[in-house]
This record gives C-alpha cells, structure tokens and sequence, in this order.
C-alpha cells in the first residue's frame, strides 16, 4: 500500500521582514528592487513518508516549522521546492476556530464550517446532534447565540467536537489534542483514542511528552527548519531533551 | 490546459460555493427588514439622478435611445453588479483570511462566490428593469425585439469578465497594498468610460474606437438589444467576448502564480 503522506525535498521561503507588502508609495519613492532580498528558509529537504495507521508525533523548538509542515500537509500553505503528497481527505486541528465567523449564531457557525469542510446540509443534519452533544449542554443551551458570545472554551469545544466529526482518514494536531476544562479534556482524550483505534493516521505536533508517549508510536524532530530525526518515539523525545539541555 | 482545471475544481466544490452564498445573502438580506429594496433603491435613486440632470437641466436625451429611463436603468443595474464585483472580490481573499487560511479549497472559489452572490442581487433587480420595459411598451414608447435573446448571453459574459478580473485583483491586492484605491478610482472612471448614461453613437469618433476596448460597452449593447431597434453595433460585441476570455485566462494565470505568496501573507 502506498503511504498516506509522502513528502520530497520539501522546502519554504518566507520573507522576514514585510517587504513583501508593497504599497505605491515605496515603489514609486524607493523603487521595488532596491529593497534587500530578505529571506529564510523556514523548512528544507524535508523528506519522510507516513503509512496508513501509524500514528507521529512532531517535536522541535519554537519557530522550528512544526506548524508551517502541518499547513503544507494540510494543503493551506503551498511550498516553493519539493512537494507533499497526501492522499486522503484531512481534518485540521489547527486553528480550530478558523472557520467560524464571530456575527453568526453557532448553529449557523457550524453548518457554514461543516460546509467548508466538505459536509453537505443532508450530513450535516444527521451529525449536529452528535457533535452538540459532545461539546456539552452549555453549548447546546447557547446554539442559537451570536458565536461571539461564546466563552472561549465553548467556542473551542464546539470547533473541536465538528473537526473530530468530520471522518477524515488523516488527523493533523498542532498542540491542540484536548481543549477546554479538565473534564472536556478527558473526553477529547477518549475521542482521539477511538480514532486512532478506528485505523486513522495520526499526525501531531507536541510539547507535551505525555501526550506524545500516549498518541505517538513514531517521532520527527525538527531543528531550525531541517529533519534531524525520524524513529521511535521514545527516542525521539531523549534526543530532543538532551538538545534542549545541552543549549542550555 | 488551464481554465478547464480551475473550472472543474469549482463544480467538484459547488456545495461549498452554495454554502457561501447563501450566508452572503442571508447576511445582507437578514440584516434589514427591507433589504431587498436596498438592492433596487440604490440603482433606480442613480437612474433617476442622472435621468434627471440630463433631461431636464443638459435637455441631453439624445445622447441615449429611447425611452432614455429605460437606457439608463439598464446601464446602471449592470455596472452595479460589474463595479460591486471589482471593489468586493479586490478584497476577497483579505476579508475572509481565517476561512482561507484554515481550509483547503480550490481558492479561485472565494472569487467566484462573490460574483455569484452579486449575480443573485442583480438577477433580484431585474424585474424593476423589466417593469420599466413593459410599461414602455404599454405607452407604445419601445417593443420588444427577438434580440432579447442576447440578454442571457450577456449575463454570462458579465459573469465570465467579473470572475477574470475578481482573479486578477484579489491576489494583486494581497501584496499590493495600494489595489483598493486604484480600483476605486478606476471604477469611478470606468463609469464615465462605459456608455451607461450616453449611447455609443453620441460619442466622438476617437471615443468610439476607444469604447472598442471596454468589454463592458459591448456587454450593454446586448443588454439593450431586445429594446432599442438600433442597429447592432457587432464590433463591439465580438471585442467584448474577446476581451473577457483574454481578462479570465489572464486571471486565472496570475491567481496561480500569486497563491503561493499570498498564502504566506494572509
Ligand atoms: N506566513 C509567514 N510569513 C513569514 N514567516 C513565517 C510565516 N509563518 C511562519 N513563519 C516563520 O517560520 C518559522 C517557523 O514557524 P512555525 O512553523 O510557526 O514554527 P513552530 O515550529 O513554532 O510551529 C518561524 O521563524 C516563523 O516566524
Ligand atoms: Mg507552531
């Protein structure tokens, strides 16, 4: 069976400064080449590839470009060499309330970011009780405020409950495995776990290593936007850790 | 082959594109108990404007056919929808970035979304259009010509030119962060550049050839076909269609080569 994502050679420029951001006045004044080239590669040569069911764990310091490879997976960022290939439909956790618009009310909230998704009207319908109900009777009680309104546990439990619902063969986590309350997070816990069990390939970026012993078979570590480890996780996290004290 | 790919993408995600429009519309009608009446109490309050200020004040009729209330409204309720379409989707990918940023659909789609929502108020105003002609025809002041027929026609092509230039401004807008202004002063040029309130024949000679390369001039000209018994002014017409498909296949190559870097700003 061919892997469920597959990266080659991956690599992102980005500008450092906001040059990028051209206005009429500095073109006209200062000309648009004299601006300094000034950018970095945030990821490079990034190759590994994932098989259906494994289950990864992403670790590496901030700005390391943890989130920057999860928005390429996720296909809302595009790179500028290599590519990932990633065959199978993907559901984000990674700005989990993206697709929810302060002014609607929460239910219209969550039939336009379930259409966003990809759910129709018809499935969506047959899922609003399931994920109301998992994101609890506060919500539920509140379906009908402005989205606004919401505290912003709610807000996150309902984007969490409709994200977890979409059955999407691939799962990307950006340090967002359990949100809200202690007792909303067990549940998140249980959910995910009922996921993987469901055969789901799992793709998490974490700084928890609790998290990650519990979720991750398999680690990658990143260092300044290069791969500079892939293998069982437990490894992964030791080598992290001694990096990490060594620099101290 | 580009086009085909893009247009194939959005019908795989029509859904989604019928989703969008339906909030734009719920939110622009749900907010105001008489906001359809907005959609048609802007355009007419022009007409009646301009009706005015060159009937009675310019005794300038003739600059359009007649009836001219009829000419006019027809120009004004379609730059309404061509110039809304310019100013919204410059800001398309702008003022939805969350959406954008954290779902992964053919972009192209944030464009066409607004020139279909937009098309939906216009499709809405259109019956005042039509109240006009009919009663124009039972004053005996206008008739109704088989030429109606390239009403549809410009509808398309309206739609067609809208999403080509949608294209091309919402990425230009992203990393150029002067667009806004530019397209409202050329909308607001654009206007006068467009024989909205004055026929094509009441231009100069150098005018004339100049309207050749406003699409928009031709697409009126099939709009008010079926109610002016002018001759057809073909010329026009054909650079219109050859100007929209050259303004969409523009577009969508400058949208491919923008995403990229406007993915990384927004
Ligand atoms: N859209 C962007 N434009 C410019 N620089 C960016 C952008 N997104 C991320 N970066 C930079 O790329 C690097 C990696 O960022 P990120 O992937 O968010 O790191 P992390 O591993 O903490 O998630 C950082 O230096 C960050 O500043
Ligand atoms: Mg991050």
């Amino acid at each position: 069976m061919r892997p469920v994502i597959e990266s080659k050679d991956l690599g992102i420029e980005f500008y450092r400064s906001r040059r990028r951001k051209m206005s009429l006045r500095e073109i006209v004044f200062k000309g648009k080449n004299l601006a300094p080239k000034d950018t970095f590669w945030a990821l490079r040569n990034i190759s590994f590839t994932v098989e259906q069911g494994e289950a990864v764990g992403l670790v590496g310091g901030n700005g390391s470009g943890k989130s920057t490879l999860l928005k390429m997976i996720a296909g809302v960022m595009i790179p500028d060499e290599g590519g990932v290939k990633v065959r199978g439909g993907v559901a984000p956790l990674i700005e989990l309330t993206g697709g929810f618009l302060g002014e609607l009310t929460a239910r219209d909230n969550l039939y336009l970011a379930g259409g966003l998704h990809g759910l129709s009207k018809a499935q969506m319908d047959e899922r609003y009780d399931e994920i109301v109900d998992f994101a609890g009777p506060q919500v539920r009680a509140g379906m009908d405020m402005a989205y606004r309104h919401f505290s912003s546990g709610m807000q996150v439990r309902l984007a969490f409950a409709l994200i977890t619902t979409l059955d999407e063969p691939i799962v990307l986590v950006d340090e967002v495995l359990a949100v809200g309350d202690r007792a909303f997070r067990e549940k998140c816990y249980l959910r995910m776990e009922n996921m993987l069990a469901g055969g789901k390939t799992l793709f998490m970026v974490s700084h928890s290593e609790a998290d990650l012993r519990r979720f991750a078979k398999r680690g990658l570590y990143l260092q300044q936007g290069t791969l500079v480890g892939d293998g069982p996780v437990e490894e992964i996290i030791e080598q992290y850790n001694a990096d990490a004290d060594a620099a101290r | 082959m580009i086009l085909l790919p893009q247009a194939r993408g959005i019908i795989a995600r029509r859904q989604v594109l019928d989703t969008l429009v339906r909030r734009d519309l719920h939110v622009r009608y749900a907010g105001s108990p008489i906001g359809y009446l907005w959609t048609i109490l802007d355009p007419l309050a022009m007409a009646l404007i301009y009706f005015v200020v060159f009937t009675y004040i310019f005794e300038a009729r003739r600059v359009g056919y007649q009836p001219y209330v009829l000419f006019i409204v027809i120009g004004v309720l379609a730059w309404q929808w061509f110039s809304q379409c310019a100013t919204e989707t410059s800001r398309a990918l702008l003022a939805e970035s969350r959406l954008v940023r954290s779902t992964n659909l053919p972009r192209e789609l944030w464009v066409v979304r607004i020139v279909v929502a937009k098309g939906i108020e216009f499709l809405l105003s259109l019956p005042v259009m039509f109240g006009f002609a009919i009663f124009f025809i039972a004053v005996g002041e206008t008739k109704i010509h088989y030429r109606i027929l390239l009403m549809p026609v410009a509808i398309v092509l309206q739609f067609l030119l809208s999403v080509g230039v949608g294209l091309i401004l919402a990425p230009v807008t992203v990393l150029f962060t002067d667009m806004p202004r530019i397209v409202r002063i050329a909308l607001r040029m654009g206007f006068y550049a467009t024989p909205i309130i004055y026929g094509v024949h009441a231009a100069p000679p150098v005018l004339q050839k100049i309207l050749l390369l406003n699409p928009m001039a031709g697409i009126l000209e099939m709009y008010r076909a079926g109610f002016f018994p002018h001759e057809l002014n073909v010329p026009s017409i054909i650079s219109s269609f050859v100007i929209t498909f050259v303004t969409l296949i523009a577009g969508t190559i400058v949208f491919k080569r923008l995403e990229a870097p406007v993915l990384k700003e927004i």
